[in-house]
């Protein structure tokens, strides 16, 4: 099995090159899958690709932060992979020739430089289901869609056979088919050494926390008196995005079965936020590893990538998914089933809805939480999905329809089985 | 036919809340006027503004609101975002509506979120699209017969060109039915609105279903949320004669807002005969011969109920009547693989109830797909077409003006529209859209499955019967709100 990793390239844009890369974007933004810069659909498993430019913006104290140029991926296997892959796509001087510093003769190594000595790792990452590779994503649509006709040609006859016969002869004809006899064989385990690390890594984060406890036990009555004189003093003003930010967001969002979601805000002033931000992004990217990592986030099933990354010495912080459905159904999940997520991540962030005890409130107050969500979402000029039909649960379902190939299943199993296509 | 309700008088109350202010909520949202079996809809175009907002003055004290008495008549009426600012709302009060209203129901994204594509895009509307005049407000006239109807239309209209108006369209509609033109019962399911029922309510199923907060459907209450929807306010020194209520959050503002709500407005054409005849060829025998009965179980399972309004998940094999009326069920126990009513059927979608996860079967579940339910109020129009041989005579329009009220554009209709009906991956499915009014694509086709045990049976091409024709984001105000609309003159819409 391969695992799955979010890959983060920032770049300060020069300001004169601006108008230029938004026209290469634009370009791009046409066929994000073949285009002639970076065609996300050539290379090798990218599951979701963005570009977009963050525009020059003061900070809390009145210094510039620069435009950026960002691109952000989820592929399969290591971010250097990914990198020097990308390191041979020439069509990418075009974007990266309008960044400082970027040299005007680039080749492979030059490129693979540039683009090594701009990666941000991420703080948090969330990943729908770790494993699954987009090799494996596309057979498995593959097998469904032939399944599906399988059965509508057969359903006279086979309607009122048992589920166990139906399931031996679809899988008699699978067998028979070189292009799907594979789908007999279940997905493998992950190897031994895999697990032990995963293992290792579930137990640090209690046993260190068992280790550092006469600090937390100590330290956890200030923390908490801090965070009630921040919650309590920091400003909530209820934001109100205008209608032509909203126009150019909706502009691109709704075309496929899910959208891209990409947003940046200041982290309030002083080290109390920012600290909490790490430590809240750490514990969330920990639980994520092993406790989010089925097909669900707490009880949100229609993420499928998501990362939150630290940006200009961590006065901002970036967030970016790609969420199943409408902005309005994911803005309403999470009011009405993560608001403790968000709150813990996001309250640290200016303009954030009041919360309280860094859990409660905040996300609850639907008026003030989508105005700020909206207000702090940035156009993606480039978005790239390798299966734009598929929800998260369409992939999941077709695993399992995979599963449920190989293996001894009872008249019950069977008839589950085939509820699933 | 002397109008026997007293005109609108707006409480003076501005309390935060649980108390609705009746009189200065207009009719609609309280009651679908089932006494009242005649119904029009008059498109309006504002030609002069004065004019326009002296005939406002006069017309805001003849609406019925939900204090009238019952009457022989009912009049309501409904701006959209252009005729709000061709009366002289300030750019400043107008840009606190919200984006659905202002940019309206014909941009790119929403005929895309909607559906309103081919056929159904807005340059082919008769009316509210971007080739056809523009509607500045709607009245909704309603009569027991022709005379009052007709009566009530020369009393709240007079003399249209004198008042500033301009005639756009008329929408006529059949006289009122429970049957929509498929041949179901129509408006079972309505949410109960908290503090909004009461005997006389009419259509207001009395079920004993939980009700909804006022706020999800009314401005200035407690929504499902337990807290104030936003509305537009104005600044006090923009209502300088406090017509205006202030706004019960302490902002300081005057609230435009309070006792109002969204209507939605679309024209839905029904091609009766084309749903007819998929039926019977999706039902016939192998032989190829008709099945009525399959027929019958097949157009059930897309609408979800039988033609008298019984729930499938209640009765699954045959319709009974007795069971018509019947709105309080659940799925997730009952059905949860969708062999009684296919997941995918209209009523599901509408009104998942208690289906969706992550806690479906739970109160909870029910909780949160309360928070978009919509208050629907639309009428059928054209003749029915009567026998089921019967093809559709060239140039006949039958259809439904739909019309619901809500709080929230974008959380209760489009969210309905988008997430549910229209959503090819509701509930798990891959390819099925509503195979009633779902079908946009470009295809001209969705998928039906029905689900059944070892096999389902999957529809691969079933076509469009729907055809948006016209359509319209407006704001349904309080009296108070069409009597400070009424105020403005060129010297208050200027700084």
């Amino acid at each position: 099995m391969t695992d799955q990793c979010a890959v983060t390239f920032v770049a300060e844009v020069e300001p004169e090159r601006l108008a230029a890369l938004r026209t290469v974007l634009a370009t791009m933004a046409e066929d994000p899958a073949g285009n002639a810069v970076v065609p996300f659909g050539r290379l090798d498993g990218v599951h979701f690709g963005r570009l977009l430019v963050l525009e020059a913006t003061p900070d809390l104290t009145g210094k510039g932060i620069p435009a950026l140029l960002v691109m952000m991926d989820d592929v399969d296997g290591s971010a250097d992979r990914h990198v020097r892959q990308l390191a041979e796509v020439e069509g990418l001087d075009q974007v990266l020739s309008a960044c400082r510093g970027y040299p005007r003769a680039p080749n492979t190594a030059a490129r693979l430089a540039f683009l090594q000595a701009g990666l941000q790792p991420s703080a948090a990452t969330y990943i729908n289901t770790v494993g699954r590779s987009l090799d494996q994503v596309r057979a498995e649509i593959g097998l469904r869609h032939a399944l599906e006709t399988m059965l509508d040609e057969h359903r006279a006859e086979w309607a009122a056979l048992p589920a166990r016969r139906i399931r031996e002869l679809v899988r008699d004809r699978v067998g028979a088919d070189p292009a799907l006899a594979w789908a007999l064989h279940p997905m493998p385990a992950q190897p031994l050494g895999w697990r032990a690390r995963r293992l290792a890594d579930l137990v640090a984060v209690p046993a260190a926390g068992v280790v550092l406890s006469p600090v937390i036990a100590l330290g956890a009555p200030v923390y908490a008196a801090l965070l009630r004189w921040h919650e309590r003093t920091d400003k909530a003003p209820l934001l109100r995005p205008d209608h032509a930010h909203v126009a150019e967001l909706a502009a691109t969002e709704d075309r496929f079965a899910h959208n891209q979601f990409s947003a940046i805000g200041l982290l309030k002033a002083g080290r109390f936020r920012r600290w909490t931000t790490m430590g809240a992004l750490f514990v969330l990217d920990w639980a994520m590893r092993h406790f989010f990592a089925r097909g669900s986030l707490a009880k949100v099933d229609t993420i499928h990538f998501a990362r939150w990354t630290f940006f200009d010495d961590k006065r901002r912080v970036l967030f970016a998914s790609n969420y199943d459905g409408s902005l309005e159904s994911y803005m309403d999940d999470f009011i009405d089933k993560v608001a403790w997520g968000l709150n813990l991540v996001f309250s640290n962030g200016q303009g954030y809805p009041e919360t309280a005890w860094l859990l409660c409130r905040g996300a609850k107050d639907e008026r003030a939480f989508k105005g700020y969500l909206r207000t702090r979402q940035v156009p993606t000029q480039v978005w790239y999905s390798a299966y734009p039909e598929l929800t998260a649960v369409n992939i999941a379902n077709n695993a399992a329809i995979r599963a449920g190939l190989s293996g001894h299943l009872d008249e019950a199993g069977a008839t589950a089985w085939l509820a699933r296509l | 036919m002397t109008p026997a309700a007293s005109p609108g008088r707006a409480a003076a109350g501005t309390g935060s809340g649980s108390e609705l202010e009746r009189a200065d909520i207009q009719g609609l949202l309280a009651a679908g006027y089932g006494h009242l079996p005649r119904a029009r809809y008059v498109l309006l175009g504002i030609t002069a503004a004065d004019r326009a907002r002296r005939w406002l003055g006069t017309t805001a004290e003849v609406l019925t609101t939900a204090a009238s008495g019952r009457s022989t008549w009912a009049a309501n009426l409904a701006l959209t975002a252009s005729g709000l600012a061709r009366l002289g709302l300030s750019d400043a009060a107008l840009g606190q509506f919200p984006d659905e209203l202002i940019t309206g129901m014909t941009t790119p994204h929403r005929s895309r979120i909607l559906g309103d594509v081919d056929d159904a895009a807005p340059g082919h509307w008769r009316w509210g699209g971007p080739a056809t005049a523009a509607v500045d407000a709607i009245v909704l006239l309603y009569g027991e017969d022709d005379d009052a109807l007709d009566e009530v239309g020369r009393r709240v209209l007079g003399d249209v060109e004198a008042s500033g108006l301009d005639v756009v369209h008329t929408l006529e509609t059949a006289e009122l039915s429970d049957r929509e033109h498929f041949g179901f019962r129509d408006g079972i399911s309505q949410p109960v609105v908290d503090g909004l029922r009461r005997a006389s309510a009419g259509p207001v199923a009395d079920d004993g279903s939980p009700t909804v907060a006022a706020g999800e459907f009314v401005l200035g209450y407690r929504n499902g949320y337990g807290r104030l929807t936003g509305r537009p306010l104005v600044a006090a020194a923009d209502d300088a004669a406090s017509l205006l209520p202030a706004d019960v959050e302490g902002s300081g503002g005057h609230d435009l807002g309070r006792n109002g709500s969204y209507l939605v407005f679309r024209q839905l054409h029904q091609d009766v005969a084309a749903f007819r005849a998929y039926v019977a060829a999706a039902s016939a025998a192998p032989d190829g011969r008709p099945d009525p009965g399959a027929a019958r179980l097949l157009a059930a399972r897309m609408v979800g109920r039988w033609p008298s309004g019984a729930p499938l998940v209640q009765t699954p094999d045959a319709d009974d009547p007795r069971l018509g009326d019947v709105n309080d069920f659940a799925y997730h126990d009952d059905d949860e693989a969708g062999l009684r009513c296919p997941l995918g059927a209209h009523v599901r979608r509408a009104n998942p109830r208690d289906m969706l996860g992550p806690d479906a079967g739970s109160a909870t579940a029910v909780e949160l797909a309360d928070r978009h339910r919509l208050l629907r109020r639309g009428r059928g129009y054209g003749p029915p077409l009567p026998d089921d041989d019967a093809a559709e005579e060239p140039g006949v329009e039958r259809g439904l003006h739909f019309i619901c009220c809500n709080a929230n554009i974008a959380r209760q209709f489009e969210f309905v529209s988008h997430t549910w009906l229209g959503n090819p991956r509701f509930a798990g499915l891959y390819d099925d859209r509503d195979p009633l009014v779902g079908v946009s694509t470009a295809e001209g086709t969705t998928t039906f499955t029905e689900q059944a045990r070892p096999l389902r049976r999957r529809h691969v091409d079933v076509p469009r019967f729907v055809t948006v024709r016209g359509g319209a984001y407006t704001f349904l105000p309080g009296i108070r709100a069409l009597r400070y609309l009424a105020s403005l003159g060129p010297e208050e819409a200027q700084p």
